[in-house]
């Protein structure tokens, strides 16, 4: 009798022993998730509150009178004229005639610093768009500097002493005029997304890094995507397991955990310098990140292979289908999920990689939209990081909003991921 | 030139036709084996399989005749599977599956180098152990086959083909409202009917089940066991079972396996009443198991 009893009570002392250790991992368990959770609410809030102020930007409203002598003295000038007049000079006569107390040229050159030097440029876009208007008076918003639009935007304070300002007292009462009278606001910055970089903060843009990006990641995807679940297929399904495919596996897992920075010296070696392929090249770019995607999808597909059950690809044989067909027609469909699951972790992975880019010339100052995959591009993480290098105030909040576009980016490609996964899906 | 003596015997006595049984001279001295039958569907002639080192059939002769069911019973490991996967070659996606000794189909062996194996499946369909239909529409689990080797013209041929299997497997009362809902929808019972339909929807002239009832219940068991009786007329089959009782109900020939060889092959009645060797008797009287 003493027995049974005896090890009922070493069992139940034990239990309370079992319970505590149980929950002290679930609370454990719980700490770290919410760790982890914290950093990243951490990381978008700081990432949004400073990227945020970058989606406006501050603009003057000018009334220019587009004199006929300004474009060669007749009413339908032609292309050349309009191109070529001095849009600079229609801007500065604007500027001073509605501050018509400034007189010195010192004085003058300071009030027109007020505008961005890209405001000619937005002037000229403008004419050429509506020649028609020549001769006419015109109301335009044009671009601030990027020393206005930092205190516009309450960057800089208005009230520190002079010499913590880029703006001296007397460029700060010009501004206040202008905001008093409406004619300094801060508006949607359509810039952002529209140009690419610039010297200017005020003129800088994300727009040739966005469509580099895009590139590279269509050129990678098309190489690695094919490349990648073709290999995983033949490994998994085809391959005979002998010394040469476990030689292969081997190299595969250890091309995964290549630093990325080698891919690179990889690129430069053989498709720049042997293959004389152009350098800053979205093209370039797409086949180094695609050597890097290509194990990742490799390996996530042989995995989702595996997880197939064979009885699927033995129904198929059953009925007569050759290996392809039963590969092809049911494998492959129910391996899909998963292979998409690997091919977008390598692609978001591929998005923010910047080093192999760096070897490949892609770190370049990039200031046209690249219209092929063959033009000069960036991409956007090298653009986070040439903006995150530049002295300018400006460039703090672009850096961030680059970063949120690069983040939006990720993020709807993980969308799409899901959408396909859920498409791809069988309830069994 | 070594020609193997039985294979060359087989030929003159096919050829001529006229005798159906030939003595081996070296077949295993028990019961029932010393014969083959030679006019059947299906012979095997000392198969011999082995995985990797490992030997599973240490050289298996039978004959398997048209129209009848042949049961093969036996203790786990001791071939059966082995043996009934190398009749439509399914061994043949196992890695280090080494197969030597003939498997003739109509007199032709399926082990030969010009031998389609698509061609082959399409003549010996399975149905396997656990009911596995594609994670697709019941309409298409069927109609896979027929589509991929291009046996109807058009929809309406197709429509003809899923639905006849469906019903002659026993199963298209139950799903004729319901052909787009997934075949994984169904019972293990249904499942199996449609991995059925499935296999005869390709026309196959022998159809081998390896095990189909092991996962079912008594009832969906005696649905699929009423099929195999009704399907006997149009398919040779050949099972695989662990039921005593099933392989006494259903088949008209049994095979009693032990350790990678046939201890004893004969009319189902006589395997069960009056065994020969002391290794059936003992198995299939319970003795062991």
């Amino acid at each position: 009798m003493t027995e049974p009893t005896l090890q009922m009570a070493s069992v139940s002392s034990g239990l309370a022993k079992r319970h505590k250790a149980e929950k002290r991992f679930r609370f454990m368990a719980l700490a770290s998730v919410l760790l982890g959770l914290i950093f990243l609410a951490v990381l978008f809030i700081n990432v949004l509150t400073s990227g945020a102020d970058a989606i406006r930007q501050s603009k003057v409203r000018l009334d220019i009178n587009l004199q006929t002598n300004d474009f060669g003295g007749s009413k339908n000038p032609d292309i050349q004229q309009l191109k070529n007049a001095n849009y600079q000079g229609i801007i500065k006569r604007t500027v001073y005639k509605n501050f018509p107390d400034v007189k010195s040229r010192r004085d003058k050159r300071a009030l027109y610093r007020l505008v961005s030097s890209g405001a000619a440029y937005e002037l000229r876009g403008f004419v050429l768009d509506n020649p028609s208007k020549i001769g006419t008076s015109i109301s335009i918003w044009l671009t601030a500097s990027d020393d206005v639009d930092m205190i516009m935007k309450g960057k800089v304070s208005r009230t520190a002493s002079s010499d913590l300002r880029r703006l001296s007292d007397q460029q700060m009462g010009w501004l206040e005029k202008l905001e008093t009278e409406g004619n300094l606001e801060t508006k949607f910055n359509w810039t952002l997304f529209s140009s690419g970089d610039s010297r200017e903060p005020e003129l800088a843009g994300v727009a040739a890094a966005m469509v580099g990006s895009l590139y590279s990641i269509i050129v990678c995807l098309i190489i690695s995507f094919p490349l990648g679940v073709m290999a995983a297929l033949y490994l998994e399904s085809f391959a005979p397991k002998n010394r040469f495919t476990s030689f292969i596996e081997v190299n595969i897992n250890n091309l995964a955990a290549v630093p990325s920075i080698v891919f690179g010296l990889l690129g430069l070696a053989v498709f720049l310098n042997f293959f004389e392929l152009p350098r800053s090249a979205p093209l370039v770019g797409g086949m180094v990140l695609s050597l890097m995607t290509m194990p990742t999808i490799i390996i996530a597909g042989r995995v989702a292979i595996q997880g197939v059950p064979p009885s699927i690809k033995e129904a198929a044989l059953a009925v007569g289908a050759s290996p392809v067909q039963a590969v092809f027609h049911h494998v492959l469909p129910l391996a899909m999920p998963g292979v998409l699951t690997g091919t977008i972790i390598g692609t978001a992975r591929a998005l923010g990689e910047t080093a192999p880019l760096l070897m490949i010339g892609m770190v370049a100052f990039v200031v046209d939209v690249p219209k092929s995959i063959l033009d000069p591009a960036t991409a956007l993480p090298v653009q986070v990081y040439l903006w995150s290098d530049m002295p300018e105030k400006g460039f703090a909040e672009r850096t961030s909003a680059a970063i949120l576009v690069l983040l939006a980016f990720v993020g709807l490609m993980n969308l799409t991921a899901v959408l396909l996964r859920k498409k791809f899906e069988i309830r069994w | 030139m070594e020609v193997n003596p039985i294979e060359k015997m087989a030929d003159k006595l096919m050829s001529s036709e006229n005798i159906e049984k030939l003595q081996l001279p070296e077949a295993n001295n028990k019961a029932g084996l010393s014969q083959v039958d030679l006019g059947a569907k299906m012979v095997t002639h000392d198969l011999k399989v082995s995985y990797g080192k490992k030997a599973a059939l240490l050289g298996v002769s039978l004959g398997i005749r048209e129209n009848e069911v042949t049961s093969l019973i036996g203790p786990s490991g001791c071939g059966k599977s082995t043996y009934i996967r190398c009749l439509n070659r399914m061994n043949d996606t196992i890695d280090g599956c080494r197969v030597e000794g003939s498997v003739l189909l109509d007199g032709n062996d399926i082990y030969d180098v010009n031998r389609d194996v698509v061609q082959l499946r399409t003549k010996v369909g399975m149905v396997f152990q656990k009911p596995n239909p594609f994670p697709k529409s019941i309409y298409e689990n069927v109609a896979y086959g027929p589509r991929i080797h291009g046996m109807a013209k058009h929809k309406d041929e197709l429509d003809g083909i899923v639905m006849g299997s469906l019903e002659r497997a026993g199963i298209l009362d139950e799903v004729r409202d319901r052909l787009d809902s997934p075949g994984t929808s169904l019972s293990g019972g249904q499942q199996q009917r449609l991995c059925i339909a499935r296999a005869i929807a390709v026309r196959p002239d022998v159809i081998l089940m390896d095990e189909p009832c092991s996962a079912l219940d008594p009832i969906a068991t005696g649905r699929i066991e009423e099929l195999i009786t009704e399907l006997k007329a149009q398919y040779t089959i050949v099972i695989v079972t662990h039921s005593m009782q099933q392989a006494r109900r259903l088949s008209d020939k049994t095979a009693y396996f032990h350790l990678g060889s046939i201890v004893e092959y004969g009319p189902t009645e006589e395997i069960f009443e009056n065994p020969l060797d002391d290794r059936t008797a003992d198995y299939v009287l319970g003795r062991i198991g």
